[in-house]
């Protein structure tokens, strides 16, 4: 399948499923639009337009465009490490996730252990003073209070 | 004398100490993420949104202002230095920039990029100075059906300057506008979308979907591609000044691409990164010698550079007059405008003339500002840049979560950010822009809620659209806009 129609299929599922749920939240009147008006014909309207995509697209493999698998695993460690960040952020505060972040990426790019753990310590440290202490944002503190 | 008094009182506000060291701390952070590649205005104003929360209005739409155009000033340096676009509005300052640099010319080409943004920018506050206060008297008088039509033919415009398909475009568009109905519906006081999540029930965070479209998913393009060693040119201590020989070349271009870029920048989707592209292409047609283009032709870092500035200056107008953004940069600052109590649109001249004067008359004092910061600083940005990405990503991925994190403290917005930064990624694989989807999703509320006031105003009958002569103006370019491509690739041969 062309990646045309590949997405063109996935946004017209997503255009379904608005739909239906415009249709669960009531329509209303033209008089008195109601809740789900919008995301009915919000819906409509993308479905069509998926639909013109996936009718215009070619059905074998287009050639040519960017490769869809990555040529490392690099974004997806990227992803895990940050989705990784958000799950420990409130249980072991800023401060010691933000380091175990930084020294995790810093040495999976093949950095010393010295220079990764100097550089998330002084950017844990950095952080924390740059918009905890000053800008006065409202980092989490952990078990040993930062 | 209305304007003379009011760009009085802007200096009065913008030169108080407080606003003053704002606006030289946005326009020094615009500059360092304008430098650096991979890091564009708008995440990095997305970022910072949170920390303004403790600053006066005035003093923290100063500062993410200036991150703005300061940022299309830094973009050049890293064109011509590393012939990398350290902004994608600099990326056909590459292509003369840096064939200049290879030649020796580095140093011209950064000073009259610099001189000719300063002046583009200058002329652009001057020409929004005049124009948004009559504007805003204008679009006093636009209700409801006015409103749906305009954002309707913003939309449309956003389809027209797309660089990938009209029918993808539109999908985006359509994408953002469902994106901006989750949460709490104002009308009926209904949840939609929200599945019961906390995070979802207050609608999608704008500053989480950002740094997930623009941060975190262009890290994650980047890390795909393999290192390559960048090679940069040794800044020129001495001789940024253009010649007169450069002047003499360079000063239409400048003034043309002024002009272009400042009427490009008002349009939706339009904006910076068009400006300077169609600056290009007009000066390489004016050309008596097209072929130096490519080759180190001055006028070709001149005009587009002048261009991506004046369309900075002219973004400004539908905020402040209309409240509705023309790109994702103007998508934050209205949100910011609103975090802050002020309701962007034709009444903010009159409820907060500081905020509205302050904001234009700060443009003129961080213009000049950037002109006597960006030249000396180039050493220092020059070093910078041979920082290894593989050293830099690691804190801008950081430098996203605390800022997606910070604007309510909510893990749940972080996971936000997540989920949109992959999905950023994967729609640059299948060729999708995430810019139409972040404009719909800003402007589908008000869009919303005005085209249901308007079927209450007319009782369900979509005549008042057309009844209206504006509204049904506006409508009217809409529909031609949307049907002229169409015409276009019919007459033309494929």
């Amino acid at each position: 399948m062309s990646r045309d129609r590949v997405s063109g299929l996935f946004w017209l599922a997503v255009a379904l499923f608005a739909a239906a749920q415009g249709l669960a939240l009531k329509l209303g009147s033209l008089h008195r639009p109601g809740p789900g008006f919008f995301p009915f014909w919000g819906g409509v309207v993308l479905g069509l337009l998926s639909i013109v995509l996936v009718v215009r697209s070619p059905a074998g493999n287009a050639p040519g465009g960017a490769r869809l698998r990555p040529d490392n695993a690099r974004p997806v460690v990227a992803v895990g490490a940050v989705l990784g960040y958000l799950l420990l952020l409130e249980v072991l505060g800023f401060v010691a996730v933000t380091f175990l972040f930084l020294l995790l990426l810093l040495r999976l790019e093949r950095r010393s252990w010295t220079f990764s753990a100097a550089s998330a310590g002084a950017g844990a440290v950095g952080c924390y003073v740059l918009f905890q202490l000053w800008l006065k944002t409202q980092l989490p503190t952990g078990p040993l209070g930062f | 004398m209305e304007i003379f008094g009011g760009v009085l009182y802007g200096f009065q506000v913008a030169l108080q100490p407080i606003n003053l060291l704002y606006c030289f701390i946005g326009v020094f952070i615009g500059t360092l993420v304008g430098v650096l590649p991979g890091l564009g205005p708008a995440a990095a104003i997305a970022l910072l949104l949170p920390s303004t929360f403790a600053a006066s209005p005035v003093a923290a739409i100063i500062m993410l202002a200036g991150i703005y155009y300061g940022a299309m000033y830094g973009g050049s340096t890293t064109s011509i230095l590393v012939n990398i676009p350290g902004e994608a509005a600099s990326v056909v300052t590459c292509l003369d920039g840096h064939a200049m640099a290879r030649q020796g010319r580095a140093g011209a080409a950064l000073g009259i990029a610099a001189f000719g943004s300063f002046i583009a920018g200058t002329l652009s506050v001057i020409a929004l100075t005049f124009l948004a206060p009559f504007l805003a008297r204008v679009t006093l008088r636009f209700g409801p059906p006015e409103y749906f039509a305009l954002m309707t033919l913003g939309l449309m415009l956003l389809t027209f300057f797309a660089r990938e398909s009209t029918v993808k475009t539109l999908m985006m568009a359509a994408v953002g506008l469902l994106c901006g109905t989750v949460g709490q519906d104002t009308i009926s006081g209904r949840f939609r979308f929200a599945f019961g999540i906390r995070t979802l029930e207050d609608g999608l965070g704008l500053v989480p979907v950002i740094m997930g479209l623009f941060g975190i998913s262009e890290v994650l393009l980047n890390l795909e591609q393999r290192e390559q060693q960048r090679e940069i040119f040794a800044p020129p201590t001495t001789a940024l000044f253009p010649t007169r020989e450069d002047w003499r070349a360079s000063t239409v271009p400048i003034l043309r691409g002024s002009v272009l870029g400042f009427f490009l920048g008002i349009l939706p989707g339009a904006g910076a990164i068009i400006a300077s592209f169609a600056s290009y292409a007009v000066e390489k047609r004016a050309s008596r010698h097209p072929e130096r283009f490519g080759a180190g032709a001055i006028e070709g870092v001149a005009g587009p550079e002048a261009a991506n500035n004046a369309a900075a200056g002219g973004a400004f107008i539908p905020l402040l007059t209309l409240g509705i953004p023309a790109n994702a940069v103007m998508a934050i600052l209205l949100g910011a405008l609103m975090i802050h109590g002020l309701q962007p649109g034709p009444l903010l001249v009159k409820q907060a003339p500081d905020v509205f004067w302050g904001i234009i008359t700060s443009m003129y004092i961080g213009n000049a500002m950037l002109l006597v910061l960006n030249l000396p600083l180039i050493p220092m940005w020059a070093r910078l840049l041979r920082v290894p990405y593989t050293v830099m990503y690691p804190f801008i991925l950081l430098f996203c979560l605390i800022g997606a994190y910070s604007v309510a403290n909510s893990v749940g917005d972080g996971i936000v950010m997540w989920v949109f930064g992959i999905v950023g990624y994967l729609l640059k694989k299948f060729d999708y822009e995430g810019a139409p989807l972040i404009l719909a999703m800003v402007i589908g509320p008000m869009m919303e809620e005005a085209l249901r006031q308007s079927l209450i105003l007319s009782a369900g009958s979509f005549e008042i659209f057309v009844s209206r002569p504006i509204a049904a103006g506006f409508l009217a370019a809409a529909v031609i806009l949307l049907v002229l491509p169409l015409v276009r690739r019919r007459s033309l041969p494929a």
